[in-house]
């Protein structure tokens, strides 16, 4: 045992954990999380998690505060057990745009950054998106024809969420799958759950990606207009005379892909699931469209479809909750948990569509607050609207929709079968 | 008297609007909020927000 760990051991009233009381990984856990979080919340909201190596915070009023608090990073480059940095003449290009992105850079470039981003993912911007995207939101579900039952994962949810981000970005349909291979390796290539080598694997797997983006963006610096689209209006990005590196771009493309394509597949079969299964929470959104925006979010409160927390590095020691976090540990921010603090939310376990929902972290807090916070309230409603206007006596096959998981992704309590009775042939039959 | 939007998160405040439910007056211009004050959909600070143009 090395110094530091034996002083970890000994450290004076520092609460641990370990897998008995949170297995991310477990079964049941995925299944059934909630008596999982309640205990967390209740008797541990921060505590190190021995077999993690990381704290984890797990109360919403914990959570919140790490989220609004810099000295927590989101660089992995702080983290005790980061590989050592490469030399310059090694790096590749998903080492380039990973240094120059969201969540490497100091927060003062952060700001600059966002500051630059945020008019691409504007309201605004995302109200043309909904043009873009709503024909192939009706795509998908044309292709179901007069389904009796269909399966939400395979259908829609897998479908959707790449298909509209390669559209934001310009990738031609004929690659679309091709992106999606390079979503997931994006991903992968940034959690801090996997080993050194399973990383490396998907960053190797990611380059022919960044390179077609990195071909793209020269293209449109080489035309005489660069395109009022998501990628045009970064190239021509301007906040008093800065502007966007080619670098910079890639990690704006980096991020979008690593919050918005693979996470989305749980935003639809979770939206889904949270409203077939309270039946009168469906009936009402039939009745006021209007709910929609809070529904969305409420839905992706209550079934809270995260497995691994959010990471955060120490950039300096801290005294937090009455425990020592040294400079370079990593923190598990719990959000997941948090949605369901009985403190913040009363019956968390209830879906009710009319919540009031201020202060919520659905979307994180902070700098760091998702930046595609509208596109994922654009993708949620269209897909609802669709859905209940053409299904509006749908029902969760055999009561659960022999609702199945994927137990081993890397990130989410990822549903991967969810069946939807349409009943659209009994309704057809009684009119 | 100028709107203001938080470029973290999209927020605009409204000085005409104000924000009632949080007790913040209508009328009340950006410049005359609390140093300390934070937007209320992300909870950034007061100097993530810049004029905003419609």
């Amino acid at each position: 045992m090395n110094d530091t760990a034996k002083n970890d051991t000994v450290s004076a009233g520092r609460i641990e954990i370990g897998g008995t009381i949170f297995n991310p990984y477990s079964k049941d856990f995925i299944r059934t999380p909630d008596p999982t979080w309640q205990t967390l919340i209740r008797d541990y909201p921060i505590a190190w998690h021995k077999d993690l190596q990381m704290w984890l915070v797990s109360s919403h009023e914990l959570c919140d505060k790490v989220l609004k608090d810099n000295r927590f990073s989101p660089n992995f480059r702080l983290w005790e057990l980061a590989p050592p940095p490469k030399a310059e003449a090694d790096k590749n290009d998903f080492d380039r745009a990973f240094e120059k992105g969201f969540f490497a850079v100091t927060p003062l470039e952060h700001l600059r950054l966002r500051k630059l981003t945020m008019p691409a993912f504007s309201k605004p911007v995302m109200g043309k998106i909904d043009a873009k995207i709503r024909d192939l939101v009706v795509d998908c579900f044309d292709a179901l024809g007069d389904a009796e039952e269909f399966d939400v994962y395979e259908t829609l949810a897998v479908k959707i969420p790449v298909r509209s981000i390669a559209r934001m970005v310009g990738v031609p349909t004929d690659r679309e799958d091709y992106f999606h291979e390079f979503a997931v390796n994006v991903i992968k290539s940034t959690r801090i759950n996997l080993s050194a080598k399973e990383r490396e694997v998907s960053v190797q797997a990611t380059l022919p990606g960044f390179r077609f983006f990195l071909d793209e963006i020269a293209k449109r610096r080489a035309a005489p207009h660069p395109g009022d689209d998501f990628l045009g209006s970064l190239v021509s990005a301007s906040v008093d005379g800065s502007s966007l590196d080619d670098y910079e771009i890639l990690s704006v493309v980096f991020a979008l892909i690593t919050a918005g394509s693979d996470t989305a597949t749980d935003l639809h079969t979770y939206l889904i699931h949270g409203l077939l299964s309270n039946r009168d929470q469906y009936e009402l959104l039939k009745q006021r469209p209007e709910l929609m925006e809070n529904a969305i979010i409420e839905c992706l409160r209550w079934g809270s479809f995260g497995k691994v927390p959010f990471f955060r590095f120490a950039a300096e020691d801290i005294e937090f909750a009455g425990q020592r976090i040294r400079k370079g540990q990593a923190i598990g921010v719990n959000i997941q948990a948090a949605w369901h603090d009985p403190a913040k939310w009363p019956e968390p376990m209830k879906l009710d569509i009319t919540r009031r929902l201020d202060g919520n972290i659905v979307f994180g807090a902070g700098a760091h607050f998702c930046i595609g916070t509208y596109l994922v309230r654009v993708q949620g409603s269209l897909m609802l609207l669709e859905f209940m206007r053409r299904y509006p006596d749908a029902e969760l096959a055999d009561g659960d929709g022999r609702i199945d998981y994927e137990w081993t992704h890397h990130n989410a309590r990822r549903i991967n079968r969810l069946v939807v009775k349409t009943n659209v042939a009994q309704a057809r039959k009684a009119a | 008297v100028s709107k203001w939007i938080c470029v973290i998160c999209g927020f605009i405040y409204d000085p005409v609007l104000g924000l009632p439910d949080a007790g913040i007056a209508p009328g009340t211009a950006f410049e005359a909020l609390p140093e300390d004050w934070t937007c209320p959909e992300c909870g950034s600070p007061k100097s993530a927000f810049e004029v905003y143009e419609a």
